[in-house]
């Protein structure tokens, strides 16, 4: 193996081995070490050149999404972004914030597909130093109702299944989401997750090896689970078009138990460290395992590591050194610390929290040793199966992709019948417009004790993350893939903004953002355009909508891009961007929910209603029609009427606010009510589609009477109606009844997706 | 000022809020490890509390495997003295599984929390339920003594909450019950979803035969403060809720601290 080997015997490696990297890739490695890679080398540049670990057709573009603000402690590149987010007795307090994609895999194996992807957010979270808070699910599937209907409802049963077996047993308590369907994603569904947490500012814990490696000695730490086959070749599945079942075998297998140990043994060893004064690095295992995890902590220090694979203990004997180094076995982390601390480490791990006893084959062991020279040295059974320069493996590949413009200009529909009551009653009882309580159902949204507003009761969730601080954190995440089908950049930009609406509405101030980015294959130039017009819409939006002073935008401080996400045979999904936003509401007993207050007082409608119904619920469901002109951005108007509502939420005069969006106002007036269980809203407007359905950007605000008399209202509020006994939404013309619409409008998503199970 | 401990499993994940919601009643709480045997066996407390969570991930049966780590044999000792114990979620499960509760014949399980029964639904459930307290159980459990005949609203959260007995037994249960699922105003549950889980004669928390250990499915460490209660809720603890001043709003205790203020009035907290 000492000589450089020709095309032919490098076709033939990489065809053997099942890589997803090019001929010209496995030459630049084959260059790099100067003979025929290893196994190991293969497998672990396959990873790290995969479109999932390294971005290579997606860096040139996010190079143009806003990432600075005051704020931002760490933006994009660690595992997650680092925001400041309060002071309290004395002290600073981060947050922060990780959003991923786990599509491919609860496609292929719902469940543990799910699950894992809950467990891979939080340990980005958890290994910078941080509690994780809460974690939110964003949901795309197909039509549960189609022909493909019996597939999709039983993925739909089994990712919500695995979302709260692993959430609720690893006491992170989930803060909403939202789910949508759409028969594009029949064949690939999405499932985006976001988890947060805080930790004080000087504990925030960085993923490299630190600078005091280069005078003492340090060493790797390996803990958690032990080390087995599972989710080998991950990375790479997810950068590839997904062909029927086949890569089941890459979906990695969670253990919420586990990690809950961990998560407070970790906590232990860091506080140890940290009251020791000593400098250390950490960071959880991902895509490429051990092998990503040792070369990425020894590289991004600028150090070079010597790895024993005989030291890490494993739960299967005689495993190929590339399937020890580069499986994605769940629940593991890495810690660089000085040899001289390593034995009260591993006596937290496997002495105080008695890992080997808790799980078999499970301890934490030092596994690695840095050294000054660059040099990734991986030895196996006495033999060595890596020598590579370090600097190579975390350098990266780009490339250039091209792009072609979609074309899909579909006009307004002929005739616009509308008769309000039918089509509100139609509306709140289809699968798009009516509740997702029964998911929120299996979910534990209020361990920890720190929950301010649970699913359902306000536009976004709102915590009390930081123990004896008034700080509230609002969190949304949004994405209307109705949207990004007609136009990506609206698509990506009303992401933005939705999200940031909710997130005001609860009375917060929008702090910092993050994104998945949900797209088909990027080698197809109309996908790759797709992708460029999305991520062009969420820096515009981002750009327009920062509240930080000055020009700083809304910075996105981290996210994670999906492509590949299409069948071999099929068509790519939507383009869906989905954007989460996290906002700070100083005082959290100003927090305002949907929940209506009193009888009489007024709903104020903040956002001229346009003709403007591209996309909306009212096309889709009342006329089946897929076209029309969706709702333009206006990125100068969002940013003056968030300020607004922000402005009367502060002063303790809106008693309830929840944003418009899908359905428009009809639907936002009824879920305040559906919500308020005993009063309702009677809108004195024209009963005309535009009127009560568009989909314009904007908010209902119920207040005092009062209030019209002594604010001067800006232009874009005017008096829409007021707040009436009983559960029901009227105008002229047309009422709902909304108590005898409610059990339909709640138990509809059950009787759709879980009617297997009988109900 | 008394002291609390608050004993974590593996697994357990409700032991942070536990600890402070007991602080703030006026009782010194610690966190101690399943394996911190020799450290509290010297401590001891004035009271033992099992948090919610998953327990060694709930293997073989919820609370089974927790129910025969050493440490329980302190619990079982303490239960023998007579000190205030209480198990919340999982930790019911836990005491259950240890024989503690009902305690007919110490170390026997003599009661189970089955798999939740609801019409259409399976596996876990969250939400908000409403919980009574019998007029014996606020006489003579530690856990209870403050409570009054008024119905209090308290989040549950769990997959296996069915308190289910012999046929036998059934007669003698009635005398250990702690906490009935109710309607809004106190009236007896009217099936589901006002009972959430099919458990029997709508037990929510079951007492042994002093009374001082009380096993409790719903977790009233969730609702301490009045801003942890739903703004949409029915009934008078909703209405308190979305007419609260921003002063009461964080000062009213909220439903749940009941819980914790009979423990204080029990141990002479002023």
């Amino acid at each position: 193996m000492s000589e450089i080997p020709n095309r032919d015997e490098l076709r033939n490696e990489v065809t053997s081995r099942g890589l997803a990297m090019t001929i010209e890739e496995a030459e630049k490695l084959a260059g790099y070490v100067n003979r025929m890679p290893t196994p190991l080398e293969f497998h672990l540049f396959d990873t790290m050149w995969s479109e999932h670990c390294s971005y290579k057709s997606s860096k040139p573009v996010l190079k143009t999404l806003p990432t600075d603000s005051p704020g931002v402690v760490i933006g994009p590149g660690e595992d997650a972004g680092v925001v400041s987010f309060c002071r309290h007795d004395g002290r600073e307090w981060d947050l922060v914030v990780a959003h991923e994609s786990h599509n491919h895999p609860s496609q292929v194996l719902p469940v543990e597909g799910a699950a894992t992807g809950v467990g891979g957010i939080v340990r980005d979270v958890y290994c910078m130093g941080a509690r994780v808070t809460g974690s939110m699910d964003l949901l795309r599937f197909g039509n549960p109702e189609g022909s493909t209907g019996e597939t999709t409802r039983g993925i739909v049963r089994g990712v919500v299944e695995g979302i709260w077996k692993y959430g609720n047993a690893l006491g992170v308590p989930n803060m909403g989401g939202d789910t949508e369907f759409h028969p594009g994603y029949n064949d690939n569904c999405l499932v985006n997750v976001v988890a947060f947490g805080v930790v004080p500012h000087d504990r925030v814990v960085h993923s490299f090896v630190p600078e005091e490696a280069h005078k003492e000695p340090y060493v790797l730490i390996l803990t958690g689970k032990p080390t087995d086959d599972t989710g080998f070749g991950g990375a790479t599945f997810a950068s590839a078009d997904l062909d029927g079942e086949q890569g089941m075998g890459s979906v990695q297998v969670a253990d919420p138990f586990l990690k809950r140990v961990l998560s407070e043994a970790n906590q232990a060893v860091l506080d140890m460290l940290f009251e020791k004064g000593i400098k250390f690095g950490f960071k959880d295992l991902g895509a490429g395992g051990i092998a990503c995890v040792t070369s990425e902590l020894a590289a991004h220090g600028g150090l070079g590591i010597d790895v024993d694979l005989d030291a890490v203990p494993v739960s299967i004997q005689n495993l190929p050194p590339e399937v020890i180094a580069c499986s994605e076995t769940q629940e593991r982390y890495g810690l660089a610390v000085p040899a001289s601390v390593a034995d009260d480490v591993l006596s937290v791990y496997n002495e105080k929290f008695e890992l080997p006893r808790l799980f078999p084959h499970c301890r934490a062991a030092i596994i690695g040793r840095f050294n000054s020279k660059p040099v990734y040295n991986v030895v196996c059974r006495g033999s060595n199966a890596a020598e590579t320069p370090i600097n190579y493996i975390t350098e990266g590949v780009v490339y250039e992709r091209e792009e072609s413009p979609v074309e899909n200009n579909l006009p307004e529909p002929a005739e616009r019948p509308c008769d309000p009551t039918a089509d509100l009653t139609k509306i709140l009882t289809s699968i798009s417009g009516c509740s997702r309580e029964h998911i929120w159902s299996y979910y534990d949204s209020e361990v920890q004790g720190a929950t301010r507003l649970r699913p359902g009761e306000a536009d976004s969730c709102v915590s009390v993350p930081v123990e004896g601080s008034r700080a509230g954190l609002a969190v949304s995440g949004d994405g209307n893939p109705w949207y990004g089908e007609l136009d990506p950049f609206l698509g990506g930009a009303h992401a933005v903004g939705e999200a940031v609406r909710n997130v005001v509405a609860t009375g917060a101030t929008p702090i910092c953002a993050t994104d998945c980015l949900n797209f088909g294959n990027p080698e197809d130039p109309k996908a790759f355009w797709q992708f460029k017009q999305s991520v062009a819409g969420i820096a515009e939006a981002c750009n327009a909508l920062g509240f930080s002073g000055a020009d700083y935008p809304l910075p996105i401080v981290s996210g994670n891009v999906s492509f590949y996400n299409q069948s071999t045979g099929g068509k790519a999904i939507p383009p869906s961007p989905i954007v989460a936003v996290f906002g700070k509401i100083h005082d959290h007993r100003k927090a305002t929910d949907i929940v209506l207050r009193k009888e009489d007082n007024l709903i104020l409608l903040v956002g001229t209603r346009k003709d403007e119904l591209g996309g909306s619920l009212f096309y889709r469901t009342c006329l089946d029609y897929h076209g029309g002109t969706v709702p333009v951005f206006r990125g100068s108007l969002e940013k003056r009427m968030a300020e607004w509502v922000l402005g009367v939420v502060h002063e303790n005069r809106a008693h309830s606010v929840h944003d418009i969006s899908g359905g428009g106002l009809a639907v936002a007036g009824a879920e305040m009510a559906l919500a308020s269980k005993k009063l309702g809203i009677k809108f004195s407007l024209d009963s005309n589609p535009v009127t009560l359905f568009s989909e314009t950007p904007g908010y209902l605000l119920e207040v005092d009477p009062r209030f019209v008399e002594d604010t001067t209202l800006p232009e874009f509020v005017s008096v829409a109606g007021t707040v009436c006994r009983g559960c029901s939404v009227s105008g002229n013309g047309w009422s709902v009844d909304l108590a005898s619409l409610r059990k339909e409008w709640s138990d509809k998503l059950a009787s759709v997706i879980w009617r297997e199970e009988g109900v | 000022m008394p002291r609390a401990a608050v004993i974590r499993f593996p697994g357990s994940n409700c032991e942070f809020e536990t600890a402070r919601v007991l602080k703030r009643s006026g009782i010194d709480s610690r966190i101690y490890n399943w394996n911190d045997i020799d450290l509290l066996s010297y401590d001891r407390a004035d009271a033992y509390v099992l948090p919610g969570g998953f327990s060694f991930q709930d293997r073989i049966r919820a609370g089974v495997i927790a129910s025969r780590e050493s440490i329980m044999d302190l619990i079982f000792e303490e239960a023998v003295n007579g000190k205030p114990i209480l198990g919340i979620c999982n930790g019911a499960q836990v005491l259950l599984e240890s024989g503690l509760v009902p305690g007919w014949k110490p170390g026997s399980v003599q009661a189970a929390l089955a798999g939740n029964l609801a019409p259409g639904r399976s596996g876990y459930l969250s939400g908000w339920v409403n919980l009574k307290a019998e007029p014996e159980a606020i006489s003579k459990c530690p856990w209870l003594c403050a409570m009054t005949e008024e119905p209090i609203p308290v989040p549950i959260a769990h997959a296996e909450g069915r308190f289910v007995f012999r046929e036998e037994d059934i007669k003698k249960v009635k005398n250990h019950i702690g906490l009935t699922y109710c309607g809004e105003s106190g009236t007896p549950a009217d099936g589901w979803p006002e009972n959430p889980n099919g458990s029997t004669l709508d037990i929510a928390a079951l007492m042994n035969t002093e009374g001082n250990v009380l096993a409790m499915m719903p977790h009233p460490e969730r609702c301490f403060n009045l801003w942890q209660v739903p703004p949409g809720m029915d009934g008078p603890w909703g209405e308190l809720r979305r007419n609260s001043s921003m002063k009461d709003i964080e000062e009213h205790p909220g439903p749940g601290a009941v819980i914790f203020k009979s423990l204080a009035k029990y141990l002479g907290v002023e």
